[in-house]
């Protein structure tokens, strides 16, 4: 097998860039000035503001809701305190013994043990 | 050139507030924004046994102070319709329309209209939607069992302090530790979490206790001794239960007594203190039980040692007596128990010296039972406020001498209360063994006991052979009263009737009466009883006033431990 090697010039840039690569540099034509960057920064600072206040309120109204779970744990833990009390109050000796069913007992007999 | 002048101006302006005075600004935005609350740690509930089982005695409850805003409420009528309609037992002022409209005139802006209203009625308050109205949460202290106990437990006063009793004595156990809750907040007080420095500590609450109080020997005892107490026509008197094999205190019954929820009505401060812990007192004739004791376990007498009684008898440059009389001549010293005579109590302290005189190693002996073994004279160290040890005088003081530990011996000249009294009785008739005596079984947790030992035993503090011997003898001193105890079981028990001092002179007029004694099986003793009564310029008697409740008790207790009699 012969190996022909072409003579043809190869200039470098075209060596480094890759075959049909595009080699064209685009400029823009809109020109921003120091204006339009100081303004473009403001609106990322708000944007980046709104998304803080967004974050921030979103927690707080889990914070709202935090609360009033915690109202309502101790609304109820008052209340199971009271029935606890109440319950307390009936098993109480007194209470038993001013109780209908005790009021209704008679004295037991003691003759089985003569 | 103006322009830039301002602006340096401004510069230098916010250099100086932000940076020099950050720190102080900062200080003032915390304090505006941080709030500092308090998360109030919850006191501890008490309990008595019922049984092994728990039982409340004290218990915290949140309730409500009703106040107004005189200058907001718009309706005066209907505000004190609403409030005396659901919470009228809860007033703390006669006319509330009144008091309102005075308010307005003062230009008050907090007039309190209820106190202790539940959260159910400040619901149904709040449901009417009336203007001006508040509520401010507390709590309280509530007691199921009422007066029970009143003397062992104290009460909580207003600045949340314990005061008396086990309140006071056990304080730090059953105050806890407040929670803390550093946070940012809206203007409702509402925590919210976007601070950084936000800090949530939570509280610890107190101890729940559990007492060795048993609330239905408590009941009894309370029951017996008011009884007792209106039979004799007595002001005073106390019971002391406790179990003698552990120094378990089981019931401690004062009166006069009060209501711990009403402690703000009781107009004596004396009804608040636990006789048997911080009175001391001249028991009388039962120390001739510890006398005995001493005399068996140094070998000196036995039941049937004898002496000769003659009614009297010389120590020093007095001459002692007997309070009954005419049982002369060569008698036991179980007899000399039986009929309380003195001469045979002053006998035994004689032959614990060289026989014939009180010496000092008759006193020393004396003194290392009564005080150092059995515990007279010393705080014993149970959970109750303001115990005191009374008095009881070394033998190495000059006023320790033999005249003084003659009238020892047979109960007088001393100052001890009634719960070291019983609690030596215990190691007497127990064995030997001297348990501290304690009013804390332990804690309640998650619905299950703990328990605690809080008592200390001492053993041989006489020998097992002397207290078998003590215990019969004392055992025979009730024989003849017997017709009043439940057949079938090992009752034993001692009288005193004690003059009391005026000016420093005995007194007849006024003499306080005790009995003291156990109960049980004939294998062992599961209760002893201390019973006292008192009454101003009244002659109380230990076997007429006292022995009686006793009995009481004892005949009760026999069937509430379902102790199987003899057969």
């Amino acid at each position: 097998m012969s190996y022909t090697r072409t003579a043809t010039y190869a200039a470098r840039r075209q060596q480094s860039w890759g075959r049909n690569q595009n080699t064209a540099r685009f400029v823009s034509p809109v020109k921003l000035g120091p204006v339009m960057h100081t303004i473009l920064v403001a609106l990322m600072i708000l944007v980046l503001g709104l998304i803080y206040l967004t974050q921030a309120s979103g927690s707080a109204s889990y914070d709202y809701q935090a609360s009033d779970l915690d109202r309502k744990i101790n609304e109820l833990a008052t209340k199971k305190a009271d029935l606890e009390v109440e319950n307390a109050r009936l098993s109480s000796l007194e209470s038993v013994k001013n109780s209908d069913v005790a009021k209704a007992m008679t004295q037991p007999s003691t003759e089985y043990v003569r | 050139m103006l322009l830039t002048g301002a602006m340096v101006v401004i510069v230098l302006r916010l250099f100086f507030l932000q940076v020099i005075q950050h720190d102080h600004y900062v200080a003032l935005a915390t304090e505006e924004q941080v709030k500092k609350l308090v998360i109030p740690a919850s006191r501890g509930t008490v309990y008595a046994l019922d049984g092994d089982t728990p039982v409340p005695l004290v218990m915290n409850q949140q309730v409500y102070t009703l106040f107004a805003d005189p200058m907001v409420v718009d309706e005066p009528t209907q505000v004190a319709q609403v409030v005396r309609d659901i919470a009228g037992g809860n007033l703390v002022v006669d006319n509330i329309e009144q008091n309102l409209t005075d308010g307005k005139k003062q230009k008050s802006m907090y007039r309190v209209l209820a106190k202790n209203v539940t959260l159910r009625q400040a619901e149904l308050i709040k449901d009417k939607d009336l203007k001006g109205i508040g509520f401010q949460r507390v709590s309280k202290r509530v007691y199921p069992e009422g007066a029970m106990a009143a003397q062992t437990l104290g009460f909580v006063n207003n600045e949340g302090k314990g005061q008396y009793g086990i309140e006071q004595q056990l304080n730090d156990r059953l105050t806890g530790t407040d929670g803390i809750l550093k946070s940012v907040t809206d203007v409702a007080n509402v925590p919210l979490s976007i601070g950084k420095d936000n800090i949530r500590q939570e509280p610890v609450n107190g101890d729940n206790l559990v007492l060795t109080i048993d609330r239905n020997i408590q009941a009894k005892a309370q029951e017996a001794l008011l009884a007792g107490l209106q039979r004799s026509g007595a002001t005073h008197g106390s019971v002391l239960v406790m179990d003698p094999a552990t120094g378990k205190v089981l019931a401690l019954a004062d009166f006069p007594t009060y209501s711990p929820a009403d402690f703000t009505n009781v107009q004596d401060e004396q009804v608040f203190r636990n006789i048997a812990t911080t009175e001391p007192y001249e028991p009388g004739s039962v120390l001739k039980t510890f006398t005995i004791a001493t005399g068996i376990d140094k070998g000196v007498i036995d039941a049937n040692s004898t002496f000769y009684n003659t009614d009297k008898i010389k120590v020093e440059d007095r001459t002692i007596t007997n309070a009954l009389k005419g049982v002369t001549g060569t008698i036991t010293m179980q007899s000399a128990l039986n009929n309380s005579l003195n001469t045979g109590m002053v006998t035994i302290a004689q032959r614990l010296g060289d026989g014939e005189r009180i010496n000092k190693t008759s006193r020393d002996t004396i003194y290392e039972y009564f005080h150092n073994r059995l515990g007279l004279g010393e705080r014993t160290g149970v959970e109750i406020a303001n115990e005191q040890k009374g008095i009881l005088i070394s033998p190495e003081e000059e006023q320790g001498n033999a005249v003084r530990y003659s009238n020892m011996a047979f109960g007088q000249g001393l100052n001890v209360t009634m719960m070291q009294v019983a609690s030596g009785f215990s190691a007497i008739i127990n064995g030997g063994t001297y348990h501290s005596p304690t009013v804390l079984a332990g804690t309640y947790d998650g619905g299950k006991l703990k328990p605690e030992n809080n008592s200390t035993a001492r053993p041989n503090v006489i020998s097992p052979g002397a207290s078998a011997k003590a215990k019969e003898m004392i055992h025979q001193a009730r024989v003849g009263y017997t017709n009043t105890d439940t057949p079938g079981y090992y009752i034993g028990g001692k009288t005193g009737t004690s003059q009391t001092l005026e000016n420093g002179e005995y007194i007849n007029s006024q003499t306080v009466g005790t009995y003291l004694g156990f109960g049980g099986t004939d294998a062992e003793a599961k209760y002893v009883i201390m019973v006292q009564v008192s009454g101003k310029n009244m002659n109380l008697e230990g076997n007429k006033h006292a022995m009686p409740i006793f009995t009481d008790l004892s005949n009760w207790m026999l069937g509430y431990y379902q102790l199987q009699p003899r057969a």
